[in-house]
């Protein structure tokens, strides 16, 4: 068997005795855009949980390049390659844009206490360095003319950018976009679009994507995996999943079943 | 809003200041305080004694209250702690007082760990109540151990020599207050700008997050607490050479409230706003009783006998007033003064 990038192996997470994430088994490989659709309360969010150690699986496997995480405290994800933005936003509000790219680039930096307190050479060369990583990032998603305002005060659709920007300062190897085009119209939706193929083409970073507007899901996707109740309906290739019987049934309802309707495809959009 | 201003370099972001203006007012200050004790008699010198010593206080306090989220009442614990380790080290042992200075900085960074853990999984109030037991914990070790710690008569403290500087008179220990002030300002101005600043404040804004982007939440509490506990230690050994006797009595609880009120007073989360704060509530006694004595020799009858009572009323009612009006505090209504200033009349 091959070696995948991210990997999960009937992975379950249970609350209390009701299944979020039933048994799903998905993978992620280098240089892909994978999408995750599904109707409210399918699991999704969960999934995103569990692969970004935010919370532990109840079984089943998720590793990153052949390695387990099962043992892996939470804060050492990033360091292994898992990036990962929140379906509402999770920024550090407070701060500038560039100080909160610069708390991606947390793991990378090694300045301890000590050294920190006095501003001395190790703090200063690295603070430098980083701040330069940081502007190449500010630079790739276009918000130079942000950079020293407070993220609390920028209008929603940038702060998504800031987000999506604070994910890449950690360097991943795999991103998990929840949501992210959520609430945007369709002139910031085209724009994160780009950025998203620029960040698979340009970065080399392998993206797994939560979304609900299906033209998005569509046009960049190359596979789609759709989940309901917390299990896997069906995986495939963008147009084999929007005109699966299953996923129909999950959006739309049982009962269509009879007549041509459910031949039909679902209408991009439609459920966006 | 400055405009015409450029950096030309990563290296002058980092920087602590860049503009002309601020250096000059820097320079401003620092020759004022160096210049005070000429102009100061002995009461208003001890004042500004006072104010350096809490401002410290309320430094430490900051990083784990304004930065981290974590509200404790418990440092009161930690400035006995740090004044009890600077006596018996210097008094008892004979340590050299600089050993002491140190020794008062660590044992209470050490005892923080201990206090921190329950910090591991408590937020907010409960936080604020498990931190409060060890106050009352170590309070009661101090009186316990009364070998080591002189029980309640406590211990004397001579003013020290550092270095083969005798810091004897009222002026000169002024400058070693000042002094270690100074040093506890740049500090804490180094950290705020370094990794561990940004992930203490991005604990507090958003765990979760920070947590995904790779900070170790329990390490990183851990360290907020020794940080804290480090400088609060060494303003508690301050304050005991200033009082020149180190009791438990000397470090009442009211002291923790005080702390927690001179953060909200001076702007929470902030380094100047904790060093306001520290001015404003130290002064604030100072202030009233001025006023009381103009009011005639009833009212300031009232003050000499009721003195404590007053003190903490006018807390309380300093803290409702901030809360409710100001909840930025000091700071908030400096910015709001700027940002008058610069637009007014219209001048963008």
């Amino acid at each position: 068997m091959t070696r995948h990038l991210l990997q999960l192996e009937n992975v379950t997470k249970k609350f209390g005795g009701i299944s979020a994430v039933n048994g799903v088994s998905l993978h992620v490989d280098k240089g892909e855009i994978v999408s995750i659709i599904g109707p409210n309360g399918a699991g999704k969010t969960t999934l995103f949980n569990l692969i970004s150690g935010v919370l532990p699986v109840s079984s089943g496997q998720i590793s990153i390049e052949g390695q387990d995480l099962a043992r892996v405290p939470g804060h050492r994800y990033a360091q292994l390659g898992i990036g990962r933005t929140f379906q509402n936003l999770a920024l550090f509000k407070h701060g500038t844009v560039v100080d909160n790219l610069l708390v991606g680039c947390h793991w990378r930096m090694k300045t301890s206490v000590l050294e920190a307190a006095f501003h001395f050479g190790r703090a200063r060369r690295e603070e430098i360095a980083f701040r330069h990583t940081v502007e190449k990032i500010i630079d790739f998603l276009e918000i130079e003319h942000i950079r020293d305002k407070t993220v609390g005060t920028l209008p929603y659709g940038l702060q998504k950018r800031v987000e999506l920007g604070r994910a890449l300062a950690t360097s991943p190897k795999v991103l998990l976009l929840d949501e992210i085009v959520a609430g945007m119209n369709q002139e910031e939706t085209e724009d994160i679009a780009r950025f998203i193929l620029d960040t698979r083409d340009d970065l080399g970073v392998s993206i797994l994507l939560i979304e609900h507007d299906m033209h998005l899901v569509m046009d960049i996707s190359d596979r789609v995996h759709a989940l309901n109740f917390g299990s896997t309906i069906t995986e495939g290739l963008p147009h084999e999943v929007q005109s699966h019987a299953g996923v129909i049934e999950a959006y739309l309802g049982h009962g269509s079943g009879e007549g041509p309707a459910a031949a039909a495809p679902i209408q991009t959009g439609a459920v966006a | 809003m400055r405009s015409g201003y450029y950096k030309e370099t990563i290296a002058r972001h980092v920087d602590l200041t860049d503009a002309l203006s601020q250096r000059v007012w820097i320079a401003i200050a620092l020759a004022a305080l160096a210049l005070a004790p000429l102009y100061f008699d002995y009461y208003g010198l001890s004042l500004i004694t006072l104010m350096a010593i809490t401002a410290v206080g309320a430094m430490g306090l900051n990083v784990l209250t304004g930065w981290t989220g974590l509200i404790s009442l418990g440092q009161t614990a930690f400035m006995v702690l740090g004044a009890y380790s600077y006596a018996i080290s210097t008094e008892s042992w004979g340590w050299p007082p600089l050993a002491g200075l140190a020794l008062a900085g660590i044992v209470p960074a050490l005892a923080s760990v201990v206090v921190g853990i329950p910090s591991l999984r408590l937020t907010g109030l409960y936080l604020a109540i498990t931190t409060m037991a060890s106050a009352f914990i170590v309070n009661h070790l101090v009186l316990e151990f009364d070998g080591l710690t002189n029980g309640s008569s406590g211990i004397f403290v001579n003013r020290p020599t550092i270095l083969g500087f005798a810091f004897d008179t009222d002026q000169k220990f002024y400058y070693l207050c000042i002094g270690v002030a100074l040093l506890t300002v740049l500090a804490c101005l180094n950290l705020r700008r370094s990794r561990i600043g940004r992930a203490l404040v991005a604990i507090r804004d958003n765990d979760n997050a920070a947590r995904v982007m790779g900070i170790d939440l329990r390490s990183y509490k851990i360290y907020a607490f020794m940080t804290s506990s480090f400088i609060v230690g060494i303003s508690g050994a301050l304050y005991g050479i200033f009082l020149s006797f180190v009791t438990v009595d000397g470090f009442p609880f009211l002291l923790a409230i005080e702390a927690l009120a001179i953060l909200i007073v001076g702007g929470i989360g902030s380094i100047a706003g904790a060093i306001l704060g520290a001015i404003f509530l130290v002064g604030l006694p100072e202030v009233t009783s001025m006023i009381f004595s103009l009011l005639g020799d009833g009212a300031q009858g009232l003050l000499s006998t009721s003195a404590h009572e007053i003190k903490g009323l006018l807390y309380g009612l300093v803290i409702i007033l901030f809360l409710r009006l100001q909840p930025h505090g000091l700071m908030g209504l400096w910015q709001d003064a700027r940002r008058v200033w610069t637009l007014w009349p219209l001048r963008y």
